[in-house]
């Protein structure tokens, strides 16, 4: 038997999802989202704990916000006569931000202390069992949890800079199919889960230039997610058991850094707009490796080639106030993909997407908003070929996320 | 509940949520495929694993091509199917826990030790044809020309399987391809055969005549069948093919060296202890023989060598048997015994098969271009195969067992290999006549079944 058995089974596994460039998600802040996820430049809320640790400082008093998601992606595979959809899915992704300045509201103090619990990456992708791609994947499912406490300092009205320390927790569980039939002609299967830590930083300043415009800049560090527990679990026909045994293994994800400019623009007072570019450094993520406790001829560590290259993303929002009590937002995204045309693998049929996003905010009396946004998401048809696996074919995704938040001042 | 948030949703975002790519239609482009002929050997009639089964004829190459055929227009596709999956007339071998004759135990090809369901299978079955797969195993190009060769063929160590659905066993193999011609009049056909024209010979470890000469139109076994006869019999048959018009594609002979009967045991294979290795080293003191602690080349029996033996060299093959590795186990075999010549194929013999190969493939490919054919270069693909590939994430290659291509007799394939060569035949046909056939899905089919 040939070790590349399993080096062919396991080659593909990954960390990874579907719904944004690479497996970013880019769905911080309900009101943000709906603005493109836009946010660097202007506070809105203590969603700004994620977007730009500088704008807390801004924040008048405390608040928190809470949101919640929907993330509801479907990809297509089609190769030749043959077509495969992923199994209809809903992950509900949450954020907490919760900050204000040192003395609360009376003391209008220039150091303001805050923290965001949110999930930066994550999600999954299921495909039928059965499918064409099962030797590759058969499911994907990532978590991410960021615990991020963070402080900022007003150095003026004009000036503010802020920081935040960031815990990463990750879980991941990763399905294929193994390419040995028992008597029956049954497929083997591979199940690797696993729990994972890592830390960075989320860093930032933001200018305030006049009453118009607004700068802001800030930079996500790379997170190394480890794990060195993770649980690998065969079942492969009964003569070839102790060629697969079940053991630990380790792995490392880099979680891509980030680092983004922003600009807010405030033409008259119900109009705002905002644009920012994020800067993604995906070439961290060149292989995905596996390091198997207990080797076996079969069964060896894996390096399974990814080679992504660094991406800019442009994002492009509005919010238009008609009163006091109600304002709505929309916005655009162009999300390039990291992911180069030999390298797109079926757990992350990853293409160039287009994003679309709208939302409303109502304040039903001072002190609380409560926003609603979608955000739509769908690529072109990619023509992608994963040539370490020889899987090729067509991929599309198309994904609806509706989310639900509300932030309350105290 | 789920499926109700999904559809809302999915109308509040004014889009469908669902891609909807297009799949390709597939176009037969400038051939028909409506009336399929697969005229060849054991490769052709689905054989693997030692023997022939209903499973296997269900996977052979042919019906896999006819299964995709039917996507641009292909017909029904009769195989004389058997009626059961024991194996025909001996039992098929599989994997199974074996223990060899020092004791030691582990998984290895057994024969099948499940029911006896073909029976009754020597009865003909030609009444119930015509049949679109002429596929018959151990036939050789040669053969087609022979009179009475389905009632003979257990001369050659074939079995009855020609008997079977052969309209008239006392004619020639020829004949029968004309029955079928006439009866079923094919707008398309495959031609795979002359491996058995070299086959022979290389499995009986060289020992025939290279070539041999027909006696009464008929080649010795063991021998390689003499060119001129080949091309006269090749198209003859080719001749009667393509007489109604029928388009089709020849596939040509691999290299049998390269195939696992002849790889798996490696020239190099005699491990030896310190103690051992000094033992050979004072007590077969012939020239050029070496020994060390370790890995060691086979000692093989060769009349020319002085001694009547010397060392194989690490160009020259072993054929795979269970009485040899046996022997080499606990009979001394390689060591102490030198290899009987029947069990290997040297240096010369080895070009014998080479130096046919090409001559036959050279008949091939001239008569591809002569009617203008679709033509797949077998010999070639098989070389990307012992290099390995990659298919939609499953590894094959030309290692016996752990490969997925070969079956347990070390020279016919598995189904995923049979529908790796049907995806060849169908690649080729596309690039002939302007067809878009999709290839067949290999990793639908069944590979190696492990215990």
């Amino acid at each position: 038997m040939k070790k590349g058995i399993l080096t062919a089974c396991l080659g593909l596994l990954c960390f990874s999802n579907a719904y944004a460039g690479g497996f970013q998600l880019n769905l911080q802040g309900i009101r943000q989202l709906a603005m493109g996820g836009t946010g660097t430049a202007l506070t809105w809320n203590a969603d700004v704990i994620f977007y730009n640790p500088a704008g807390m400082a801004h924040l008048d008093v405390w608040q928190a916000s809470v949101s919640a998601l929907a993330i509801m992606p479907n990809v297509q595979y089609v190769k030749n006569n043959y077509s495969a959809y992923s199994q209809e899915q809903i992950f509900t992704p949450f954020n907490v931000y919760v900050g204000g300045p040192i003395g609360g509201k009376k003391a209008q103090g220039k150091i303001a202390v805050g923290v965001g619990i949110y999930t930066p990456f994550g999600s999954g992708l299921k495909w039928d069992d059965n499918w064409q791609g099962r030797y590759i994947t058969r499911e994907i499912a990532l978590q991410t949890i960021f615990a991020q406490p963070t402080v900022s300092y007003k150095f003026s009205d004009k000036f503010s800079f802020g920081i935040g320390y960031v815990v990463g927790y990750g879980n991941v569980k990763l399905r294929q199919a193994v390419p040995i039939q028992d008597a029956n002609g049954n497929d083997g299967s591979g199940e690797l889960t696993g729990t994972a830590w890592g830390r960075g930083f989320n860093a930032g300043i933001k200018y305030t230039v006049n009453r118009t415009i607004q700068i802001g800049l800030n930079y996500r560090s790379q997170v190394n997610m480890y794990t060195d527990q993770g649980d690998a679990k065969f079942k492969v026909a009964p003569s070839l058991a102790d060629s697969f045994p079940n053991t630990k293994f380790k792995t490392e994800l880099p979680l891509p850094q980030v680092a983004t400019i922003g600009i807010g623009f405030r033409p008259f007072a119900r109009l705002t707009l905002q644009a920012d570019v994020n800067f993604v450094g995906w070439s961290s993520y060149d292989s995905l490796q596996f390091d198997f406790a207990h080797n076996t001829k079969q069964l060896e560590d894996i390096s399974a080639p990814r080679k992504y290259k660094n991406t800019f993303t442009y994002r492009f929002g509005l919010n238009y106030a008609f009163n006091p009590k109600i304002a709505v937002m929309l916005g655009a995204v162009w999300d390039p993909s990291p992911v180069q045309d030999d390298f797109v693998t079926p757990d992350l049929p990853d293409a160039d997407r287009m994003v679309g996003t709208g939302g409303i905010a109502y304040r039903p009396f001072h002190g609380i908003t409560i926003t609603a946004a979608v955000e739509y998401v769908t690529t072109k048809p990619r023509n992608g070929n994963y040539a370490y696996e020889n899987f090729s074919g067509t991929y599309q995704t198309k994904a609806i996320t509706p989310g639900i938040g509300v932030s309350v001042d105290f | 509940m789920k499926k109700l948030v999904y559809t809302i949703c999915c109308l509040l975002a004014f889009a469908g949520c669902k891609p909807e790519l297009e799949m390709e239609a597939p176009s037969a482009g400038g051939a028909d495929f409506s009336r399929y002929v697969a005229v060849g050997n054991s490769l052709t009639a689905g054989y693997a694993d030692n023997s022939l089964y209903r499973s296997g004829q269900e996977s052979s190459y042919p019906n896999i091509l006819a299964t995709q055929f039917r996507l641009v227009g292909g017909g029904d596709f009769k195989q004389p199917l058997l009626p059961g999956n024991y194996g025909y007339p001996d039992a098929k071998l599989v994997l199974g826990i074996k223990t060899n004759c020092a004791g030691i135990t582990s998984l290895s090809p057994i024969d099948y030790a499940g029911a006896a369901d073909t029976n009754g299978s020597s009865n003909s079955i030609a009444a119930l044809g015509p049949y679109n797969n002429l596929g018959v195993p151990g036939i050789r190009a040669t053969d087609f020309l022979v009179n009475n060769y389905a009632n003979i063929a257990s001369f050659y160590g074939n079995a009855d399987y020609a008997k079977r659905f052969y309209k008239d066993p006392s004619k020639r193999p020829l004949d029968e391809v004309v029955h079928a011609v006439n009866r079923i009049k094919p707008t398309f056909f495959s031609l795979w055969i002359g491996a058995n024209d070299v086959l022979g010979y290389a499995t009986s470890g060289g020992e025939g005549n290279a070539p041999g000469t027909a006696l009464l139109g008929l080649v010795l076994p063991g021998d390689i069948s003499p060119i001129e006869l080949f091309k006269k019999s090749y198209d003859s048959v080719l001749n009667n093919m393509v007489s109604g018009g029928a388009k089709g594609v020849l596939i040509n002979i691999p290299d049998i060296t390269a195939i696992p009967l002849f790889t798996t045991i490696p020239p190099r294979g005699l491990k030896l202890t310190e103690t051992e290795a000094n033992f050979l080293n004072q007590n077969l003191p012939l020239p050029g023989m070496q020994f060390v602690s370790g890995d060691n080349l086979f000692v093989i029996e060769d009349e020319s060598a002085p001694g009547g033996m010397r060392q194989i060299k690490t160009n020259e093959f072993i054929i795979l048997s269970s009485e040899i590795l046996d022997s080499i186990k606990c009979g001394g075999w390689g060591k102490t015994t030198p290899i009987p010549k029947e069990h290997t194929l040297t240096l010369d013999e080895v070009t014998n098969v080479n130096n046919a190969t090409t001559a036959f493939n050279q008949v091939i490919l001239d008569a591809a271009q002569k009617h203008k054919l679709a033509h797949v270069d077998i010999n070639s693909y098989l070389k990307t195969v012992i290099s390995g590939l990659k298919y939609n994430g499953v590894d094959y290659n030309t290692e016996f067992v752990g490969g997925g291509a070969f079956s347990l007799d070390g020279v016919h394939l598995t189904p995923r290999g049979y529908a790796l060569v049907a995806n060849e035949i169908i690649r080729a046909t596309n690039a002939t006549y302007g067809s878009t056939i999709p290839p067949a899905d290999v990793n639908a089919y069944s590979g190696l079944k492990f215990p």
